[in-house]
C-alpha cells in the first residue's frame, strides 16, 4: 500500500494535476482554485485512502469532483447573464442563410488523409478554441467529451435540461468546427 | 429532407446519440452531396478524437507547467493543513479497558504562542453497546473526567471501508454539534481517536426509551381497554415537541429526512429529544452550509448533495420523492411528511407504510417502488380515530408536496388547535351525554310511574268485587266505584289516554268492564265509558302477553297505533297488569294504562338542549320524535332512520346490544337506549352536537 505524504504531493503530481485542472478549466486561476482545494480535501479525508490505487488516481478522483463543483458553482452565480451571453451565442446565424443552407466556404478547412496534422496538434488548437465560446458550452463539451460523462449526469449536475445540454453541445460542436477550421487552415499556410 | 441547419444539428447528435436509421440515412445523403456538411462531420469526429477523455501526457514534460509561486504557494497552504489535521482540538481516545490514557501533547503550529491553545485530552471507557446501525455503533460510555454517562457514536467495521460513510459520519457530527435546541440532542465533542485514528463523536445519554415504546405502550393499553383521552394527549405533546425541534433544524437549513419513532428518545424526565442526523440534507443556500463549508474549507458536493436515483430513509416512514430517489424535490416538506408518518404511528400503532414491507421475502427495491406509487394511507383504516386529528395526520402525508402542511411548526399548530378543541369538545360531549342519560332517565321515571299506577288500579277492591258481583245492582255499585277512583287518577296524570279493565272472554278476545278515557277532541274531558259503549274485541299482541302474565307481573310496551306500509307513524306507551280471581286463582282480565309517548316526549324534547339534533326512535327504526336546531320537527315521524339520519347509523347498530353508545373518537353523537321488556322492547335516544 502506497504511504501518503501530503507534503510531497505538490512536488510529485503537482504538474500533472494542474496540467489536468487546467486543460478542464480553461483558466490559469481556476485550475489553481480547483487544485487548492483538492489537495486540502486530500489532507482532510486522507484517513479513507483506501490504498487500493495510486495516489496520483486518488487525487485525480478528487480533482474530477472539484471540476465539476467548479462548473456547477460557475453557473449557479453567473445569474441571468450568463444564460443570456450562451443563449446570444449561435453559430448557426453566421454558418446558415435565411432559408437553412450553408453559407459558401463556412469551413475554410476540412481534414483530409494527405493532410493529416498531429492529434496533439489538433487537441491543443481545439483547448484554444474552447475558450472562445461561451463557458456554459465549453463547460458540456468539456464534461461530455473530455471527461466522458453520459448527458443524464452531465443534466444533473449542471442542473440543466436535456433539450438544453443538447443545444450547447451542438452550439459547441459548430462554433469550435468554425474556429477549428480557421486556426488550422492559417497553420497549415504557414506550415 | 431535412435542410442544411437541420443536417448538422443531426451530425452532432450522431456523435454521442443514437440515431434513428431514417436520420442516418439523410446525414449519409446529405454528406455526400453536400461538402459544408462533409467537413463539419469530418471536423467534429476529429476535433472529438482529439481531446477525448485526454490527460496530460507524464513521460513528456507538461505543456502548462505549475507556475513557481502557485507551486510555492500549494506546498505552504498542504503543509498548513496537514499540521492542522494533527492538532485537532477535541481529539480523544476511546478505551476498551482501564489502562491508563495515552496523554501525549499535540502538535502546535510553530508560528503561533502555545497561550493561544487549550489543549484537552478526553478519555471515554465504553460501557455496552446500545445498538448497531447501518453505519455506525452507538455505545453507552463513561466520560472518565467527568463522571457521566454519554452516548458515543463510531463508524462500524464495515463503514470504515467507505469513504461516504466517513463523509456522512463526519456530516452527521457537524449538523448535530451545530443544531443547539431543547429538543435536539445535546453534543459534547467530537474527535478522532488518537490511537486509531478513526472518528467518534459524543452525545449526552438519553436513555434507551423512544418514542417507539411509548407508542407501543399506548395502544397495548387502549387493547386492554385501559386508555384514555389523557393518554392520546400526553403522546401528541411529544409530537408537539419533534415538530419544535424539526421546525428550528429547518430554520437552520438542515432536513433531518429519516423522521420516526425510533429516532425520539425520551429521557427519563420525560424531556423529548430528536437523534440521529446521519441522513440529514444542509440545504446549500442555508446559513448552516456556509458555516459548514467553512470549516471543511472546501466545497464537497458529494456531501451536499445526494447522488440523483439514490434512495435514503426508513422505508416504512419515507415520503413519495425519497422513495423515487427525486433528491431534488426533497425539501422541508419532506420532513413534514415524516412528521405525519410519526402521526399516523401514533393514531394507529403502525408505520404508514408497514403494509408494503410485512413479507419475508419484501425486497428493498420492490417496497420503495410500492411507495413511491401508493395512495396516500388512511389512519381509520386500521383504528377508529377522530376525524378531524385523521384529517391533519393525512394532510401531512399527501403525496403532493404542496398539499401538505408548508411547514413543522404549521402542522404543530393544527394539531395544538385540535387539542385545545378536543378539550372544549370533551366538556361539550359531557353534556351531550348528560343530556342524553337525562331522558332516559327521565322516561324511565314516567314509565315506573305508569307501572306503579296500573299496579295500584289492580289493588283495589272493586276489581275482586265485580268478578264477584251476580247482580247487575251489585255490577254497577263497583263499576261506579272504579270509575271514580279511574277518573282521579287520570285527573291526576294528564298524560293518560285511557284506564280500562277488562275481562277475557276466551283465548282470543275481551271485553271491557270499566273505562275511562280523555276525549280525543281540543277539550281533553275524562269521561267513563257508559256500558252500552264498552266494547268486546280481540285481543291485541299486547293483551296475549299480558294474560299469560302471573299475578302482579306488569308488562309496559310500545304499541303501535298506526300501522302502515312504511312503518308505525303513531304510538302509545301501554301498562298493563293480568287481573286473577281470588277464589278460583285463574285469570280473569286486566288492568291497562295508555300514556301518550308523544307528550312525553314533546315535554322532553321542549326543555332546553346542547344537542343540535336530537331522535327518539323505536326499535324498529321509526323516528317517534325529532328536534333540530331547538326546533320540534314532525315531518320525519314515522320514517326510517336509516333514511332520514344516516348519522346515526352507527349508533343505532351499536344500541342494538348496548344500552349506551359513546363517540370516543369525535365526541360528537351519544345514543342512550331504555327497554321496556327486557331486549325486546324499548327506545332510542340518539343526540348530536
Amino acid at each position: 500500500m502506497e504511504e501518503l505524504n501530503p507534503e510531497t504531493w505538490v512536488k510529485d503530481y503537482g504538474d500533472y494535476l494542474y496540467g489536468y485542472a487546467y486543460s478542464r478549466m480553461r483558466d490559469a486561476n481556476a485550475a489553481e482554485d480547483v487544485l487548492q482545494e483538492t489537495l486540502l480535501a486530500g489532507v482532510k479525508y486522507s484517513g479513507q485512502y483506501a490504498g487500493k490505487g495510486s495516489v496520483r488516481g486518488w487525487l485525480i478522483a478528487i480533482l474530477k469532483r472539484k471540476i465539476i463543483d467548479h462548473f456547477r458553482s460557475r453557473k449557479k452565480h453567473a445569474g441571468a447573464s450568463f444564460g443570456d451571453e450562451d443563449d446570444a451565442f449561435d453559430p448557426s446565424t453566421v454558418l446558415f442563410d435565411q432559408q437553412g443552407n450553408w453559407k459558401p466556404g463556412t469551413f475554410k478547412w476540412a481534414p483530409s488523409p494527405e493532410n493529416n496534422l498531429e492529434t496533439s496538434e489538433l487537441s491543443d488548437i481545439v483547448q484554444d478554441c474552447l475558450k472562445g465560446i461561451p463557458k456554459g458550452h465549453a463547460d458540456v463539451f468539456v464534461l461530455s467529451v473530455m471527461e466522458e460523462m453520459d448527458s443524464a449526469a452531465i443534466c444533473e449536475q449542471l442542473n440543466i435540461t436535456p433539450s438544453n445540454m443538447w443545444v450547447r453541445m451542438h452550439r459547441a460542436r459548430l462554433g469550435l468546427a468554425k474556429c477549428v477550421s480557421e486556426k488550422w487552415g492559417v497553420e497549415v499556410d504557414h506550415a | 429532407m431535412p435542410d442544411d441547419r437541420e443536417i448538422s444539428e443531426l451530425i452532432s447528435q450522431s456523435m454521442r446519440k443514437r440515431l434513428s436509421d431514417k436520420e442516418e440515412k439523410q446525414i449519409e445523403e446529405s454528406v455526400g452531396e453536400n461538402e459544408e456538411s462533409r467537413k463539419l462531420a469530418a471536423l467534429s469526429k476529429r476535433i472529438n478524437d482529439s481531446v477525448s477523455g485526454i490527460t496530460p501526457d507524464e513521460n513528456t514534460e507538461s505543456k502548462v507547467p505549475l507556475p513557481a509561486d502557485v507551486r510555492a504557494r500549494l506546498s505552504d497552504t498542504v503543509s498548513c493543513a496537514v499540521k492542522e489535521k494533527l492538532s485537532l482540538p477535541t481529539a480523544g481516545l476511546i478505551s476498551d479497558s482501564r489502562a491508563a490514557a495515552d496523554t501525549s501533547q499535540f502538535e502546535v503550529d510553530p508560528t503561533r504562542s502555545l497561550d493561544d491553545y487549550k489543549e484537552i485530552v478526553i478519555r471515554f471507557q465504553r460501557i455496552r453497546k446500545l445498538a448497531t446501525g447501518g453505519a455506525g455503533e452507538v455505545w453507552v460510555a463513561r466520560d472518565e473526567k467527568l463522571g457521566r454517562s454519554v452516548v458515543i457514536k463510531e463508524l462500524n467495521s464495515q463503514a470504515k471501508e467507505s469513504s461516504q460513510a466517513w463523509d456522512r459520519f463526519q456530516r452527521e457530527a457537524e449538523i448535530t454539534g451545530l443544531l443547539e435546541h431543547p429538543n435536539i440532542v445535546p453534543f459534547y465533542a467530537f474527535g478522532v481517536d488518537r490511537r486509531t485514528g478513526e472518528p467518534f463523536y459524543a452525545m449526552r445519554f438519553v436513555g434507551r426509551r423512544t418514542l417507539a415504546n411509548a407508542i407501543e405502550e399506548y395502544h397495548d393499553r387502549a387493547k386492554a381497554g385501559r386508555a384514555d383521552g389523557l393518554s392520546l394527549h400526553r403522546l401528541l405533546n411529544i409530537f408537539l415537541d419533534v415538530c419544535q425541534a424539526i421546525a428550528y433544524a429547518h430554520s437552520r437549513g438542515v432536513i433531518h429526512r429519516d423522521l420516526k419513532p425510533e429516532n425520539v428518545a425520551i429521557d427519563n424526565f420525560g424531556q423529548v429529544v430528536v437523534l440521529d442526523w446521519g441522513l440529514a440534507k444542509v440545504m446549500e443556500e442555508s446559513e448552516l452550509a456556509l458555516k459548514l463549508n467553512d470549516n471543511c474549507n472546501m466545497t464537497d458536493s458529494s456531501l451536499m448533495c445526494t447522488t440523483h436515483g439514490e434512495v435514503i430513509g426508513t422505508p416504512v416512514y419515507m415520503s413519495p420523492e425519497q422513495a423515487s430517489g427525486k433528491v431534488d424535490l426533497i425539501d422541508t416538506r419532506t420532513d413534514v411528511y415524516g412528521l405525519g408518518g410519526i402521526l399516523f404511528s401514533m393514531l394507529t400503532g403502525k408505520a404508514p407504510h408497514v403494509g408494503f414491507a410485512d413479507g419475508k421475502n419484501s425486497k428493498f427495491s420492490e417496497v420503495v417502488t410500492k411507495i413511491a406509487d401508493a395512495s396516500t394511507p388512511m389512519p381509520s383504516d386500521f383504528v377508529k380515530v377522530a376525524a378531524d386529528l385523521e384529517a391533519i395526520c393525512v394532510r401531512a402525508l399527501s403525496r403532493k408536496r404542496h398539499l401538505r402542511f408548508d411547514s413543522a411548526a404549521e402542522l404543530a399548530e393544527a394539531v395544538e388547535n385540535w387539542m385545545a378543541g378536543q378539550s372544549n369538545k370533551k366538556i361539550g360531549y359531557e353534556k351531550l351525554r348528560m343530556e342524553g342519560r337525562e331522558m332516559r332517565a327521565d322516561m324511565q321515571s314516567q314509565v315506573h310511574d305508569l307501572e306503579r299506577n296500573v299496579s295500584f288500579c289492580s289493588s283495589l277492591p272493586p276489581v275482586q268485587e265485580l268478578i264477584k258481583a251476580e247482580s247487575d245492582e251489585d255490577q254497577k255499585v263497583w263499576r261506579k266505584r272504579m270509575s271514580t277512583i279511574l277518573v282521579g287518577l287520570m285527573e291526576a296524570n294528564p298524560g293518560y289516554e285511557s284506564l280500562t279493565y277488562g275481562k277475557f272472554e276466551d283465548d282470543s278476545s275481551y271485553t271491557e268492564i270499566v273505562k275511562v278515557a280523555k276525549h280525543k277532541g281540543p277539550t281533553k274531558a275524562i269521561r267513563t265509558m257508559p256500558k252500552s259503549r264498552l266494547k268486546t274485541e280481540k285481543q291485541s299482541d299486547f293483551l296475549l302477553k299480558v294474560a299469560d302474565g302471573l299475578p302482579g307481573e306488569l308488562l309496559t310496551a310500545l304499541v303501535c297505533e298506526d300501522e302502515s306500509e312504511d312503518g308505525c307513524g303513531n304510538f302509545s306507551l301501554q301498562s298493563g297488569i293480568p287481573v286473577y280471581d281470588q277464589e278460583t286463582e285463574e285469570v280473569f282480565g286486566f288492568i291497562v294504562a295508555t300514556r301518550d309517548i308523544c307528550q312525553i316526549l314533546e315535554q322532553q324534547l321542549g326543555r332546553r338542549h346542547t344537542a343540535r339534533e336530537i331522535i327518539v326512535a323505536s326499535d324498529r327504526f321509526n323516528i317517534i320524535s325529532q328536534k333540530v336546531d331547538g326546533q320540534l320537527c314532525e315531518d320525519n315521524r314515522g320514517q326510517n332512520t336509516a333514511h332520514t339520519a344516516p348519522a346515526f347509523t352507527a349508533a343505532i347498530e351499536h344500541l342494538q346490544n348496548n344500552l349506551d353508545f359513546n363517540d370516543d373518537s369525535n365526541s360528537e353523537i351519544y345514543g342512550a337506549r331504555i327497554w321496556f321488556d327486557p331486549g325486546k322492547n324499548g327506545l332510542m335516544f340518539l343526540l348530536k352536537h
